[in-house]
This record gives structure tokens, C-alpha cells and sequence, in this order.
């Protein structure tokens, strides 16, 4: 499971996307990028600034569900727990869909 | 009005089949709500939770009613049964209502609530019967809005399922009149859950 550093996500509307919601969308730019994505992909995909990237980024990190490849050259990909993640997500997403509800 | 004594059973057999598919979707909302502690899916999970100790206990009540056949002595059960059914439906719907309408951020959310309160002094009887109806029609029209932007088989799957609970609940109503609504609604109330069935199988093993 992925909770927020607050141990509950903020309340998404059109104007802010909560910490999960953020974390949910980083994956999907490296999922997208055929599991490599380079920072910068990362930061246009997921509509975030140069800090806010590196903060998540570090704690998807500690998470475990990317791993960082590389040295110079730097991508990101998702680890098995980042896979199965998603897959947990799209369900929930589906279902919550299903009633009208969003996350 | 009584209901048809050949149906006594099978009533039963219906509504734990409907508390096993509510069992299984606030499972669902409860995995959601622990993955995105979104408050929406813990009002999901808490209402059918609400609605499947309902259908339980009334089942219950009702077979037991049955295994003592009918015995004068248990009767009282399968109105105790059907109150506290009664009660758990009106607080789950009460609650789906506000999980609606918090979603949408609507001021009104304490209003709708506060209008449903008063229906706790009137079980067992076609106003009550109307108060349930009135806010599976609100559900439905919410899932028939949210299946008319998103056009997918699962919104139209929980459309189906609540407009299938307010007509039982129509039924149920139309029972105080004739004893034939009784095993018509069961069955449109174990459509209603069918269908949630489905849409539950879909979301789990997408084609």
C-alpha cells in the first residue's frame, strides 16, 4: 500500500491533486515509457516542477515500487511491488468508476 | 398483509445471496478506500456492510421463523427481522446519498441526511417503504448521470442495480396491496445484487 507522509492523502479537486494522485501519475509516465523514463519525461508527463519531482521521486524510492538505473544518464523504472501496485489501482479506479465515484 | 407462506424460504435463500455480493463489494471499497484513503470508498464500504447485516438478520429471522414452523411463539422475529433490514437500508442509502453528494460538494449533504432521520419513528409501513425509494431513485439517477459521461459496462451495471433495488422497494410497497409483490420484489432485489455481481467480476478480471 502507498499512504501519504500524513497518513492520509488531501482532498483532490481540478485545483490540486493530492500526494497519491501524484504518486499514481509518475507511474503511469514510467509505465507509459515502456518501464524507462528519464526525469524529464517524468516531469512533462506528470505536470511537475524540477523539486517536487526529485522529492517524489525519492520517496516512490524508498517506497520501493521505482528503482533508479544509471548514473549519468538516469531513468526510472517500476520494481514488481510498482507493477502490482498499479494493477491494484486500475481495479479500485474501475470500480470506484463504476459507482461514479473518482480517486 | 401477509406474505405467501409457499415463498418462506426461499426469501431467505435470496437475501443471503444478496448479503454475500454486499459482503464481497465492501470488501472491494474497503481494498480501495486502504490503497487511496479516499472517503468516498469508506462511505461505499460502510453502506454495504450496513446493507448486507440487514439482509443477514432478516434472512435469519425469516428461516428461523420457518424451522419452527411457524410456531406463534417466533413470529414476532420476521417483523424484528424486517425492522432492523429496514434500518440498515435506510442508513446505508442515507449514507450512499451523502457519499453523492459529497462528491459533488454540495452544501445540501446535512440537509439530505437530516431529512432521512425522522423515518426511524416509522417502520414497517408504504411512507417508510416511499423515504427508501425516494433515495434509491436519487442513487439511480446518479448512476444513470455518471453512466451517461462514462458509457462503461460497469456504470451501467451499478445503474442497473439500484434501479432494480427501488423497483423492489416499489414492490415491497405495493405488498401492503397484494401478496404477489412479495416474491417479485425478492426477486428484483436479488437482480439488483446480480448485477453488482457482475460488475464486481468485470472490474476484477478486465477482458
Amino acid at each position: 500500500m502507498i499512504s501519504t507522509a500524513q497518513g492520509q492523502a488531501t482532498k483532490p479537486t481540478s485545483k490540486y491533486r493530492s500526494q497519491f494522485r501524484i504518486y499514481v501519475d509518475i507511474l503511469h509516465v514510467i509505465q507509459r515509457e515502456n518501464n524507462e523514463a528519464k526525469p524529464t519525461r517524468i516531469l512533462y508527463g506528470a505536470n511537475l516542477s524540477h523539486d517536487r519531482l526529485t522529492k517524489y521521486l525519492e520517496e516512490l524510492k524508498s517506497l520501493g515500487v521505482i528503482q533508479e538505473n544509471g548514473f549519468d544518464d538516469k531513468t526510472y523504472s517500476l520494481t514488481q511491488k510498482g507493477i502490482e501496485f498499479l494493477n491494484n489501482f486500475r481495479k479500485v479506479e474501475a470500480f470506484a468508476s463504476a459507482f461514479g465515484f473518482k480517486i | 398483509m401477509l406474505a405467501p407462506l409457499w415463498f418462506f424460504g426461499f426469501d431467505s435463500l435470496m437475501e443471503f445471496i444478496a448479503f454475500a455480493i454486499a459482503s464481497a463489494v465492501a470488501y472491494q471499497a474497503l481494498k480501495g478506500y486502504r490503497l487511496s484513503k479516499e472517503r468516498t470508498l469508506l462511505y461505499l464500504n460502510l453502506s454495504f456492510v450496513l446493507i448486507g447485516a440487514g439482509l443477514v438478520i432478516d434472512g435469519l429471522a425469516n428461516l428461523i421463523v420457518l424451522l419452527a414452523r411457524f410456531h406463534r411463539a417466533f413470529l414476532p422475529l420476521s417483523a424484528f427481522g424486517y425492522t432492523i433490514n429496514f434500518v440498515a437500508q435506510l442508513l446505508a442509502y442515507g449514507l450512499l446519498v451523502f457519499a453523492y453528494i459529497h462528491q459533488t460538494r454540495n452544501v445540501g449533504a446535512q440537509v439530505a441526511m437530516a431529512a432521512a432521520v425522522p423515518a426511524f419513528f416509522f417502520v414497517h409501513n408504504p411512507v417508510t417503504e416511499l423515504i427508501l425509494i425516494f433515495l434509491l431513485v436519487y442513487i439511480a439517477t446518479q448512476t444513470a448521470i455518471n453512466y451517461s459521461m462514462n458509457k462503461s459496462t460497469g456504470a451501467l451495471l451499478v445503474f442497473g442495480t439500484f434501479a432494480s433495488l427501488a423497483v423492489a422497494h416499489l414492490f415491497f410497497l405495493l405488498f401492503t396491496l397484494a401478496a404477489v409483490f412479495f416474491p417479485l420484489a425478492h426477486i428484483a432485489q436479488l437482480f439488483g445484487f446480480l448485477l453488482l455481481l457482475a460488475m464486481l467480476v468485470r472490474v476484477n478480471h478486465p477482458t
